[in-house]
């Protein structure tokens, strides 16, 4: 039967005469599956977040803190800050007022302050504090855990120095030097040495703790939570949230470390974690929505309606214009309706923003009506239109943000992120819902998201000026 | 009313318009006859100020049409070749979208829409969706949509593609009316039977010139003989079939010889000639040829695209 045979030639033959169906089938995945391998560390040999900005303030003299410093600095999913710019372009080192401005203003998400007295001599244990805008649970939680990773590996020369000077308060210093002598003297005994110099390294603090502290074996940083009062709770269905972390000597010392967490960002948000989300998951939306509507360009084109649309006293900048602003209309209800639902379904605090949640809407509404366009343009068909915005809303949204933490790709692809509109108009539902910024301090946002939107919009109206779309 | 001096038009290598020049005057029914790719829709979109001339000048009523001045489109109106509708709104919401454009409002812009769907017997199906429409009764409503604003001068190309006679029928009588009322008409077609029976005069177009332009028995005097004559491709003409060809052009089709005779070759001698053969008068007919021959013998019968 040659029947069968001949229909199934037929088949592949159509099927890869459409550039846009052998991209959607073999491209996009690919890509996708590429960025998805980096975030999920197929590719490299290091895992993890990378690049996340880390204000660090030092108070203390103590070159065991300098220490902790340098094994933050260490740490590649951090870049450790620890001088602020002044505006005449002279540096400064960071200090403890520095800091929560700095995380209010999204310059930071997240600070470590190791006080003056980050050994007390009043108390056993050691005080640090942790600054965080968390708006991102899975980097949250993923970065409290590397923290906590690198304080706790580091810390036991402090937490010696501690013990040690507590025991000199309560000891007195003559009680206190004969007991640690008696010591060196028991040690060099047993294992031999200089019972001065081992004296002395127990008086620096270097008590061998950290053989206590430090892990047999790099774990998955989500589940590297060594501290039992975390800052948030964490969200269900998360990694952290999912296994409970084993009970080790850790949890000795995290009972004398003592780290407070501040939440500076966020904190009176009634519904964080569908707060993080709803942004990112009403603008990929949109942007699809969009890209339909490129679709239907080709479709008013095919059916000749231009022609006779451009016949009347229309003009051509008429026309497309008013197709830009049906994008941005039809963007603005879809939006609205969405962080509605989000009010219905999970409390999302809309009414309580709604003039700035209206505004960056309308803003990003704007930049995806201006993609939508862009796609019409460079694109010669409507289902080469379809294949290619599918392919660049995924990859958008994927290195945008949408999807997952942009700190867990390489720091590349977070610089290509934050030249998607995704990105930008994830940023400014952030900061109206999350950080409850007023309507002057979205206007930097604002102003980037009108400036994505008149850049795709001129490259659009070019290109579309030069094709034969319209005759 | 219309005036094209010299224009040009190019697409890259393919020079779709060539020079040409053409006046049409108020009230006519002018026919555009050429074959698939001959230039017929670029002088359309030309004359509709979708697209500039590369050279030469377009005139409305002496103003130059242009696509950077949408104002002269007030005037005239196009009925493109495709279906340009809107196929998810009914009747009634493409005719107000299309009339807005031209500035109708209110009463007015109803009472049009009225007239237009009673004139191509729409009314009743005003509120269906236009995908719900047979072919023919979007061609109609795809013809009346280009008439709200009463413009001076249509532009019809190719509106009868692919609908059945009663459609095509109506869509004449409609144009004729419209035509006698004092429309412009400028009709683009390929079927010769539609440019016969509606226009009066008819411009031959092919590769971009116009090959011809008169009316209908303006064109006719453009062939080399008067007559057609056909006989039937039987045995007993075969010979005389042999001989003709050297003395014109000698198609066949079904079973029927026809013989379009050199300008020099007189009807007498073919009819000395049929004698000769022993060949009765019964079967040979003569007639008065077609626009089509006039057609096929401009622009040749090779296959076109």
């Amino acid at each position: 039967m040659a029947v069968i045979p001949t229909l199934v030639r037929k088949d592949i033959a159509n099927f890869l005469r459409n550039r846009a169906a052998v991209s959607l089938t073999f491209v996009v995945p690919i890509v996708l599956i590429y960025i998805f391998g980096w975030v999920f560390g197929l590719n490299q040999k290091d895992t993890g977040p990378t690049g996340i900005r880390l204000a660090v303030v030092n108070a203390s003299p103590n070159p065991a803190a300098q220490k902790l410093v340098d094994a933050l600095r260490a740490e590649k999913a951090f870049r450790v800050v620890t001088t602020f710019d002044n505006p005449d372009r002279t540096t400064r080192p960071l200090t403890e007022a520095d800091l929560r401005p700095l995380i209010r203003d999204g310059r930071f998400r997240f600070a470590v302050v190791i006080p003056a007295d980050v050994v007390r001599t009043d108390d056993i244990g050691l005080h640090l504090q942790i600054l965080s805008d968390p708006r991102n649970d899975i980097e949250a939680q993923t970065v409290n855990g590397l923290l906590q990773k690198a304080i706790f590996s580091n810390v036991p020369e402090l937490l010696g120095q501690s013990l040690q000077a507590r025991a000199k308060q309560f000891l007195g210093d003559g009680r206190f030097n004969q007991f640690n002598r008696g010591i060196a003297n028991s040690v060099a005994t047993a294992f031999g040495g200089d019972p001065a110099q081992i004296q002395r390294t127990i008086e620096s603090g270097s008590l061998g703790l950290d053989r206590i502290t430090r892990p047999a074996k790099p774990a998955d940083p989500t589940l590297r939570r060594l501290d039992n009062a975390p800052a948030a709770a964490p969200t269900p269905g998360t990694p952290a949230a999912a296994k409970p972390v084993p009970a080790t000597a850790a949890d000795f010392f995290s009972r004398l470390v003592k780290i407070d967490q501040e939440q500076v960002v966020g904190k009176n948000v009634q519904s964080p974690a569908a707060t993080r989300l709803v942004g990112g998951w009403a603008i990929m939306f949109l942007l699809f929505a969009v890209s339909g509507g490129a679709a239907a360009f080709f479709d008013e084109e095919n059916a000749g309606v231009f022609q006779r649309i451009l016949s009347a006293p229309v003009s051509r900048a008429q026309l497309l214009w008013s197709r830009f602003l049906y994008g941005v209309l039809l963007g603005l209800v879809q939006l609205l309706t969405m962080f509605l639902a989000g009010h219905l379904m999970y409390g999302i605090d809309v009414f309580g923003h709604l003039g700035n949640l209206i505004a960056v809407s309308v803003f990003a509404a704007a930049a995806c009506s201006s993609f939508g366009m862009l796609i019409a343009a460079l694109a010669p068909n409507a289902t080469a239109a379809s294949g290619l915005s599918t392919l660049l809303v995924m990859v958008m949204s994927a290195t945008g943000g949408a999807w997952f933490p942009m700190s867990f790709m390489p720091e590349f692809m977070q610089t290509i992120g934050k030249f998607t509109l995704v990105y930008w108009s994830m940023e400014g539902f952030q900061q109206v819902l999350w950080a409850e910024r007023s309507f002057v301090e979205l206007l930097p946002i604002l102003g980037i998201l009108a400036g994505i939107t008149l850049a795709v919009m001129t490259v659009a109206i070019w290109r579309l000026n030069k094709k034969s779309i319209f005759a | 009313m219309l005036s094209l001096r010299s224009v040009t038009k190019r697409y890259g290598a393919l020079t779709a318009l060539d020079g040409v020049s053409l006046d049409i005057a108020r009230g006519e029914f002018f026919g555009l006859l050429g074959p698939n790719g001959a230039g017929k829709s670029t002088l359309m979109s030309l004359a509709a100020g979708l697209r500039p001339p590369d050279a030469g000048v377009l005139t409305l009523d002496g103003v130059a049409v242009t696509p950077s001045d949408p104002a002269t489109r007030t005037a005239l109106g196009l009925v493109p070749q495709s279906l340009a509708l809107y196929d998810e709104l009914s009747a009634l919401q493409n005719l107000q979208v299309f009339g807005r454009l031209y500035g109708l409002h209110g009463g007015v812009l109803r009472e049009r829409i009225d007239e237009a769907l009673a004139a191509v017997g729409l009314t009743d199906r005003r509120r269906d969706q236009v995908k719900t429409y047979s072919g023919g009764m979007k061609r109609r409503l795809n013809l009346v949509a280009a008439l709200l604003h009463r413009p001076k001068l249509l532009l019809c190309d190719e509106p009868t593609v692919g609908i059945d006679p009663q459609s095509r029928n109506a869509i004449f009588d409609y144009l004729e009316a419209r035509n006698r009322a004092g429309l412009t008409i400028i009709y683009s077609t390929h079927y010769m039977e539609e440019a016969t029976r509606l226009c009066s005069r008819i411009a031959i177009i092919d590769h971009g010139r116009i090959h011809a332009l008169g009316t209908l028995d303006e064109l006719l005097t453009r062939l080399p003989f008067e007559e057609e004559i056909g006989f039937p491709a039987i045995p007993a003409t075969a010979a005389l079939a042999a001989e003709l060809g050297a003395q014109g052009t000698l198609t066949t089709l079904d079973g029927r010889h026809r013989f379009e005779p050199r300008a020099d070759f007189p009807l007498s001698a073919f009819y000395a000639r049929t004698e000769a053969h022993g060949l009765a008068p019964r079967l040979f007919t003569a007639a008065r040829p077609t626009l089509e021959a006039v057609f096929l013998h401009l622009t040749g019968r090779n296959l076109r695209e």
